[in-house]
């Protein structure tokens, strides 16, 4: 509990960072929004789609809670005060659980935060139908944030170098998934690369059947998808969870500098 | 209080510590000295369960570091590389500290008094002066008010003032009846309130004793300028004592005192200009006591 809390006060009193982040999710989903909601008000579609477009604006959340899980950890390395860290609460299991724990509720609330904005944002021009589809829609694009802020806490923690870490991340989401993924397609025909993680993000945050331009990977994922909602679900927490692990045996073995 | 039981560590083909053991008695001041890359900083890290040895156990209150209930209230570290994240301001980063060990916030502002960082506690860390930094290490350290407190070249940054100030700091900590463990590479720092002294020299034990015992081992030199040193040379020769032309053109000698070189130059009539019995630096008692160990 104490660890939890010394962790909230950590994000919380090194302002520039956090309110960097936050500030620049909420723009994002309040511009985002706002254009949507402007095209929207003209639009002959049904309203319902008009409001599940403005909740699929934050689908760019899971980059941000992806970043503030790596920085939950990394600055901790960065600044050395992991070493203090590691002083006060030698149990460093402890420690990583708890900036996993941070990740991901801080992820959650980012993405709620960012989800509220972006409806009230929205109200200004239409008037918003939410039904119980929306709804989902909404906690899925949630749940997909707060997933990712644990799978950044974990690569954080197998990395410790904030650089290394986020440039690994973009990296990955926006090189090396896409050219793999077209690589493999193109060889074996196999769907492989629906089951990386961006798609599985992009999968829980789209529809069943729509096509949608979402997700970290920002690449239009036209294809449909061979496994369900809660596939896609679990899939998610199974990356978080595997990077959450790696990333504690690696704070475990290795020694603090 | 803290027990070294054959510690080795490597870093790849590196020993930085070499089959170390030594213990520190609890209520005292124990030095712990050596020159920069000793070994010193490894073996506080390992005490406190940063690192893992390569071989060897560490023992803090009578058991790994890491198995301590609640260890910032037991023992309080001040780390060489204590560092912080510069947008935190001091009294935010004690903040955190305290939340992590359950500590009342209240405490926070008494150790930014007991460090007289009351008033910079609210700016930026980033912006402090190394001996603020060095301040704000200690206050940290004092927060949980801890039994044993283990410091890493604590006098690093601080300027004289701020040297006595720390003296001061330590001395009426000790008198608390706490144990305190501190490195240094200047046995200057340090000598005036240690009780006994920890040395080691690459990695390797090299003697435990206490201060009063070093010093009278450190101060075993004496400078002497003279006109006729060439004379004066060949008599220090022929009472038994050895010298040295220094840089400068005055003399070193060892195994003489201050009395004797003096009293040799009147019954000779030698004009002296001066006579000052030399505290050798650390690096220098060494020399001595690492003679014939070191292959270079």
């Amino acid at each position: 509990m104490r660890l939890l809390y010394s962790e909230l006060l950590k994000i919380r009193t090194a302002p520039r960072t956090t309110l960097g982040l936050v500030f620049g999710l909420l723009l994002l989903t309040g511009l985002g929004s706002a254009s949507t909601a402007y095209d929207a008000e003209s639009s002959p579609f049904a309203p319902q789609t008009a409001s599940s477009d403005v909740i699929r604006v934050i689908s760019i959340a899971p980059v941000f809670t992806l970043l503030l899980g790596i920085l939950v950890v990394t600055w901790e390395y960065r600044h050395g005060t992991i070493t203090q860290t590691f002083l006060a609460a030698p149990r460093r299991e402890r420690v990583i659980g708890a900036k996993d724990a941070v990740s991901f509720v801080g992820g959650a609330v980012l993405a709620l935060v960012a989800l509220a904005v972006a409806l009230l944002v929205a109200s200004f021009w239409i008037s918003l139908d939410l039904e119980r589809g929306q709804w989902e829609l909404a906690g899925r694009m949630v749940f997909a944030a707060a997933v990712w802020g644990v799978l950044g806490a974990g690569l954080g923690a197998l990395m410790q170098s904030q650089v290394g870490a986020i440039v690994t991340a973009f990296v990955w989401f926006l090189v090396a998934e896409p050219l793999l993924g077209l690589t493999i397609e193109a060889l074996t025909d196999a769907a492989i690369s629906d089951y990386f993680p961006g798609s599985v993000i992009d999968r829980l945050q789209g529809s069943t059947t729509e096509t949608i331009e979402t997700g970290p990977g920002g690449i239009p994922t036209e294809s449909e998808y061979a496994y369900g909602l809660w596939a896609a679900a679990l899939l998610a927490a199974g990356y978080a969870a595997v990077f959450a692990v790696l990333g504690l045996v690696s704070a475990l073995q290795r020694d603090v500098p | 209080m803290i027990e070294v039981d054959r510690l080795t560590k490597r870093y790849g083909k590196t020993v930085a510590v070499d089959d170390l053991s030594f213990n520190v008695t609890p209520g005292r001041i124990t030095g712990f000295l050596g020159p920069n890359g000793a070994g010193k900083t490894t073996t506080l890290k390992a005490v406190l369960a940063l690192i893992h040895p390569t071989s060897g156990t560490t023992r803090v209150l009578g058991t790994h570091y890491r198995e301590l209930d609640d260890p910032a209230r037991k023992v309080g570290a001040v780390l060489e590389t204590s560092r912080y994240h510069p947008g935190r301001s001091g009294r935010n980063h004690l903040r955190v500290l305290a939340a992590q060990a359950g500590i009342p916030r209240q405490r926070v502002e008494e150790v930014l008094d007991l460090v007289a960082m009351k008033e910079p506690a609210k700016r930026r860390v980033g912006g402090y002066s190394l001996g603020m930094r060095q301040r704000l290490g200690l206050a940290a350290a004092l927060l949980g008010e801890p039994q044993l407190l283990i410091l890493d070249e604590p006098a690093n940054g601080l300027d004289p003032a701020g040297i006595r100030w720390l003296r001061d700091l330590l001395r009426s900590v000790a008198h608390e009846g706490r144990t305190i463990l501190v490195s240094s590479h200047v046995l200057a720092e340090i000598e005036q309130i240690a009780d006994e002294v920890v040395i080691i020299h690459r990695g390797k034990f090299v003697a435990q004793s206490t201060t009063a015992e070093l010093a009278a081992r450190a101060a075993a030199g004496v400078r002497v300028r003279s006109p006729e040193a060439d004379r004066l040379r060949e008599l220090l020769f022929g009472q038994g004592m050895s010298a040295i032309v220094l840089e400068d053109g005055a003399l070193g000698v060892t195994d003489g005192t201050p009395e004797r070189v003096g009293e040799l130059a009147a019954a000779n009539n030698i004009v002296l200009h001066e006579l000052v019995a030399e505290r050798a630096t650390l690096e220098e008692a060494f020399l001595e006591l690492t003679a014939g160990e070191t292959t270079e």
